[in-house]
């Protein structure tokens, strides 16, 4: 307890150094604990887009060589009715799933009339599609009505593509594409409504339409995809592992991808933000070490003559690089309070200022939100404790290892 | 025997040159006695004090401390000999400033892992038995030399230590506070039976010690033995 009131008062005593210490640790630890909040609403709110708002759901099961050999031939490696049954026999068994439902996704041309353009369009059930969408759908801007089963050939037209048809809810045009066996084919549609993608990238070329009637435009019975939604996305990579051994088992092998596999975003916007997040940690890191550094340093220079005595009272070696690391740890632990206190407020601010910013490639504002995660905190505040004791090692083995002799005759 | 010095050398190096602080030394100094080892400045006073201290080691010769061999030792063994065998008392003090009286005094007790309460009670019984309890909770800066001195006088003594060695521990005093601290030391050596050893350059205590030893040029020039009843 002595030497932590020695190491304590030191710190006291040498204010200013001290002080000018821990603002360098506690402005690191905001700026990491700031940053790390807001990348973790980032990937929560990238995960809830690619698993709701894209309507990948947790899983997207395929038969298997579909991403090898579908493009020469997509009928072969599409699933028939059965095999979608017995796939969902299987995995709606599993506690965790909440919903199995096939697709069909299918392109071709739209058409007023007058004009066309390529579109990509999802076939979905849509009642199984608004699951999966669940609250995410009622984000995206929505003009008209949604799919229903009243309007088998009601279409959701994608905002940018609506209107460079100029088509408004409740008109009507016609999609053609060719069929799998390589006919033409023209389908009359009426857009139910128009709805915001949330993507530059998407928001001229998207359809949503009913599973059936994109069966009937390819002229097919099959599905090319089964997407499965559960109950948690934890728990994703252990149900993918689980569905390929019971399919198999079942004889129906496939091939199943997941959400952040599909996402367009999830895993380039996440490899980024992990990159800049190393990047900052590491200049903190850098900034906490040298300052750390430095005070123990000056410290050691200073108390030479202090370090003597007590290595002539009969404290050893050891004993002087634990009073110095405990100063360092000090410096980390007391930085680091301050550091959680300033990451508190400034988050306080971000929550009552509200901001929000449109990130490239997307079509609406997005919020600025900081997470507070408390685990995350302990762990930084534990690390750069213990990065400000190893720091202090170095100066304090200097100091342990001084002579005798020189250290008592130091003025 | 407490102590046996046996052709005991210390040569330093300045740059090119080597200087033999202490040169060729024999010295026996038996339990309970009161030492002042003098001579001018350079004679080699502070040098056969750190010797006999464990805070230096010899070039050459043998020391024997309480029946250690001093160049036996680890450097771990000689913080513990130091610890508990030695206290010391040092020209200007050596307090830690962050600590109040009683704390530094309490130093050596804790760094044998003594518990704080225990330290504490006999931190203070030293205190008051050098006179400063009133001022235990003072820290050094609020303290004179004076009393800064008897501080590390209880905290030399804390461990209950066999030897005291003081390397001019009235140099930095005036001279009444002098003679204070050298009768105070001289009644903690009949009271206890501490053995003191003391480098001094002032002649006027010279006359308060039971022995005294002459060095010049690192050599013992010569050995009276004196009763100093001066003192009584």
């Amino acid at each position: 307890m002595q030497w932590l009131k020695i190491a304590l008062r030191n710190l006291l005593k040498n204010r200013r150094r001290s002080l000018v210490t821990l603002m360098a640790v506690a402005i690191g630890f905001a700026a990491v604990g700031l940053f790390r909040g807001y990348t973790a609403n980032t990937y929560e709110g990238l995960r809830q887009s690619a698993i709701r708002g894209e309507g990948l759901g947790h899983l997207t099961i395929y038969k298997a060589g579909w991403a090898a050999h579908a493009h020469g031939d997509p009928q072969s490696y599409m699933l028939t009715p059965a095999e979608i049954e017995k796939i969902i026999a299987v995995t709606e068994a599993d506690p965790h799933v909440l919903l199995a439902t096939p697709q069909l996704h299918v392109a071709g041309l739209v058409s007023n009339g007058r004009i066309s353009n390529i579109f990509l369009a999802k076939g979905v059930v849509p009642a199984d599609y608004r699951t999966i969408t669940g609250g995410m759908s009622g984000m995206r801007a929505m003009q008209g009505q949604d799919l229903s089963p009243e309007a088998p050939f009601g279409v959701l037209m994608a905002r940018d593509l609506a209107t460079q048809l100029d088509m408004p809810p409740d008109s009507d045009g016609v999609i053609m594409a060719t069929t799998l066996d390589g006919q033409m084919n023209a389908l009359d549609i009426r857009v139910s409504g128009t709805y915001d993608t949330g993507s530059d990238a998407t928001n001229d070329k998207y359809l949503l339409l009913s599973y059936a009637y994109a069966q009937s435009l390819y002229d097919t019975d099959r599905a090319d995809r089964l997407i499965v939604l559960l109950d948690h996305w934890r728990y994703t990579q252990a149900a993918r592992l689980r569905f390929e051994q019971q399919l198999t088992a079942a004889g129906v092998p496939c091939e199943i991808k997941s959400w952040e596999e599909l996402s367009l975003f999830y895993s380039k916007v996440k490899g980024m933000f992990d990159m800049i997040f190393m990047f900052i940690f590491l200049i903190v890191l850098i900034i906490v070490v040298m300052s750390t550094v430095n005070t123990m340093g000056m410290s050691v220079m200073e108390r030479t003559r202090e370090i003597g005595t007590l290595r002539v009272l009969g404290l050893k070696r050891r004993g002087i690089s634990v009073l110095f690391a405990l100063e360092g740890a000090l410096l980390g632990l007391l930085g680091s309070l301050c550091g959680v206190v300033l990451n508190l407020v400034v988050w306080a601010v971000i929550r009552m200022a509200g901001p929000s910013y449109i990130p490239p490639g997307v079509s609406t504002p997005v919020p600025l939100v900081v997470n507070l995660l408390p685990v995350a905190m302990l762990v930084l505040a534990l690390f750069l404790t213990l990065l400000s004791m190893a720091a202090a090692v170095l100066p304090a083995r200097r100091a342990a290892r001084m002579e005798l002799v020189d250290a008592l005759g130091h003025v | 025997m407490l102590i046996s010095m046996s052709h005991v050398t210390k040569t330093y190096a300045m740059g090119e040159s080597k200087v033999r602080a202490v040169d060729q030394v024999d010295l026996a100094v038996e339990k309970g006695e009161f030492i002042s080892i003098w001579g001018p400045s350079g004679s080699g006073k502070s040098t056969l004090l750190n010797l006999m201290g464990a805070v230096d080691r010899p070039t050459s010769g043998t020391i024997l401390v309480n029946g250690h061999d001093l160049g036996r030792l680890s450097d771990n063994q000689s913080s513990e000999l130091r610890n508990r065998f030695i206290g010391f008392i040092f020209q200007r003090y050596n307090l830690i400033p962050v600590l109040s009286a009683v704390e530094n005094v309490m130093i050596p007790l804790q760094i044998q892992g003594v518990s704080s309460g225990q330290a504490r009670q006999k931190a203070l019984a030293r205190l008051d038995l050098v006179g400063l309890s009133a001022v235990a909770r003072h820290r050094p800066d609020k303290m004179s030399g004076g009393q800064q001195q008897r501080v590390a006088v209880a905290r030399a003594l804390i461990t209950d230590p066999a030897l005291v060695i003081a390397d001019e521990p009235t140099a930095n005093l005036d001279s009444d506070t002098a003679l204070q601290l050298i009768v105070l030391m001289r009644e903690i050596n009949r009271g206890q039976g501490t053995t003191f050893v003391f480098s001094t350059h002032d002649p006027r205590l010279l006359a308060h010690v039971q022995r005294r030893i002459r060095l010049q040029d690192g050599r013992i020039q010569d050995r009276r033995e004196e009763v100093a009843d001066a003192m009584a």
